[in-house]
């Protein structure tokens, strides 16, 4: 380990750690595949804080996967460190890095769950490989099926589940070994709005029940913005910003974070000389109300969610500039 | 001939084609299944990659699986003696019953583990399980339907092999089809002993089937 290369001044301030061992740290982390030129992830340096729940967001092919499949030990970095709770995953032995997978839980797109077994022996698999004698692994699972609100589906196959439903079985499997940190990639993609927003909530129930590190890989705002604490946004393997979700997404550095908020850019008609703008706001209460009204603003979309309230206004172009200060004040008030 | 005395040649030809296939079938099934696994592993991009291994192992398959079978008894008669201390019987027709099968199962078992997906064993892997873990409790077991299928087809396939080495005196259906039927022009003996292999084949089709759809939750 680099002593340099932990010191707190060369990690953006945004991120610090809110205790004394992040639970994950990258330290100008590269990864190429093998017979690729452009590297799939490069000089990233991100501190995911202990306990909470940060959102990986970028468009397709930004190295989100590749990031999760650093954490959970399928790759391991050309370059630059990873350190898992303070321990650099590049030097573990293959008997270290298997304990220390055993210990991560990893919830995917595509579920994942095989086939011929049932959902009771899905969850139990990640115990059986860690010798748990069968009764005992059986009684975790059938209480991990009742956490994840399956309970009366133990007996069933994956055939026999619904997609939500086997996404179900997929977090209680990642829970399995108790782990403190739960990867998920892409994990509502495959599922309808409303399944997805079921599978968020429980995601942060969990998370907060058993004060658990969880990093959610998506390409989707809303899930950023519904799940998350943190977020880092990555652009064709780099990081390009990250912090706390609320702030980041209040005020956007970066060209490509606003194109990500702008992807579900609402239908609307605009009046002559009116833009539109994006804002997350802590309330609409009526004095931030009063406060938009000041400055012209029509709200075209509010949606309410446990960030905030989301929310997308037509301006006076004159007045765009000003949103900022309103954002701020709306936001402190 | 009368039904009494095709009766018994029927149920001594049969039993010594049990005799032959059985045994052949249960060892190409451990040996084949190896064989298999070790290609699926070694595959580019498997868990134990290995190209040279992977050519060598995929060159001896597929030339175990072009060599005729007739030939291939011919040319294993001095190792078969060296095993059984004979080369006539139904023991000795093990042998290169069970060599036949061998390639024939490790190609159809190698087939049937690279249908399992990947995100199956990715998520395995990501578990920390080890090679032999994946193995065990995620690659064969997932594969299972097709590999009850695998073993029915080469069970199917060594009822046939099985009838040529009667030429050798192994005995068997096959055997008694050729000593009847074929150089005495018994056509009774010929059709009845058709007919045994015909329920023979159907009847273990028609097991492997049955028992391949049970095993299968997809
Ligand atoms: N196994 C691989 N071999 C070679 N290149 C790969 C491999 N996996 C990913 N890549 C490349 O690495 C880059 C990052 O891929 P990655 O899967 O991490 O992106 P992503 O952000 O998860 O994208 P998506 O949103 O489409 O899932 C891409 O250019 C991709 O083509
Ligand atoms: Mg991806």
């Amino acid at each position: 380990m680099s002593d340099i290369a932990l010191s707190p001044s060369t990690l953006p301030p945004s991120a610090l750690p809110t205790s004394a061992v992040p639970a994950l740290q990258f330290i100008d982390v590269r990864k190429t595949y093998p017979g690729q030129a452009q590297p799939a992830l490069r000089d990233l340096t991100l501190i995911v804080p202990r306990g909470s729940r940060t959102g990986i967001i970028g468009r397709s092919g930004a190295g989100k996967s590749t990031l999760v499949r650093l954490i959970s030990g399928l790759e391991t970095p050309d370059a630059g460190q990873l350190l898992i709770a303070g321990q650099d995953a590049g030097q573990l032995s293959s008997k270290a890095r298997r304990e220390r997978q055993s210990h991560t839980g990893l919830v995917f797109q595509h579920f994942n769950l095989l086939a011929q077994r049932t959902a009771l022996g899905n969850v139990t698999l990640p115990l059986e490989l860690l010798g748990v004698p069968r009764e005992r692994r059986e009684a975790r699972a059938r209480e991990l099926l009742a956490q994840v609100g399956l309970g009366d589906f133990a007996g069933r196959y994956p055939a026999q589940l619904s997609g939500g439903q086997k996404q179900r079985v997929g977090i209680a499997r990642a829970l399995a070994t108790d782990p403190d940190l739960l990867l998920a990639d892409e994990a509502t993609s495959a599922l309808d709005p409303e399944t997805s927003a079921g599978i968020l909530e429980l995601l942060t129930q969990l998370q907060r029940e058993r004060d658990l590190t969880l990093v959610i890989v998506t390409h989707q705002m809303e899930v950023v913005r519904a799940a998350t604490t943190h977020v880092a946004v990555l652009d064709a393997g780099q990081l390009v910003e990250s912090g706390e979700t609320r702030a980041l997404l209040g005020h956007p550095g970066h060209e490509v974070t606003r194109a990500l908020l702008d992807a579900h850019r609402p239908e609307v008609q605009l009046a002559p000389g009116e833009v539109l703008r994006h804002v997350n706001l802590k309330d609409l209460s009526s004095q931030t109300l009063a406060a938009l009204a000041g400055l012209g603003a029509r709200i075209v979309l509010a949606e309410a969610h446990p960030q905030g309230v989301d929310t997308w206004l037509a301006l006076p172009e004159a007045q765009a500039g000003l949103l900022a200060a309103l954002n701020l004040q709306a936001v402190g008030a | 001939m009368s039904w009494a005395e095709i009766w018994p040649l029927l149920w001594q030809a049969t039993l010594e084609t049990f005799q032959m296939v059985l045994p052949a079938a249960l060892m190409a099934e451990v040996l084949g299944l190896a064989l298999g696994v070790l290609l699926t592993l070694t595959r580019p991009g498997g868990l134990l990659a290995n190209r040279p291994v992977n050519r060598v192992l995929d060159a001896i398959v597929n030339i175990g699986r072009s060599l005729p079978f007739i030939i291939l008894l011919v040319l294993l008669i001095p190792f078969t003696r060296l095993i059984t201390g004979t080369s006539i019987g139904s023991t000795a027709a093990t042998v290169p019953l069970t060599i036949a099968a061998i390639p024939f199962v490790a190609r159809l078992v190698d087939g049937a583990l690279y249908s399992v997906p990947g995100g199956v064993i990715e998520a395995a892997r990501a578990m920390g399980a080890s090679t032999g873990q994946i193995v065990s409790k995620v690659l064969l077991p997932e594969a299972r339907p097709a590999l009850i299928q695998s073993f029915t087809v080469m069970l199917v396939n060594l009822i046939g092999y099985s009838a040529m080495a009667g030429a050798i005196g192994g005995g068997g259906l096959g055997d008694l089809a050729i000593r009847y039927g074929h150089q005495r022009f018994e056509t009774d003996v010929m059709i009845a002993t058709v007919l045994v292999l015909l329920l023979l084949v159907q009847g273990v089709q028609w097991l492997g089937d049955w028992a391949a759809s049970r095993a299968d939750h997809r």
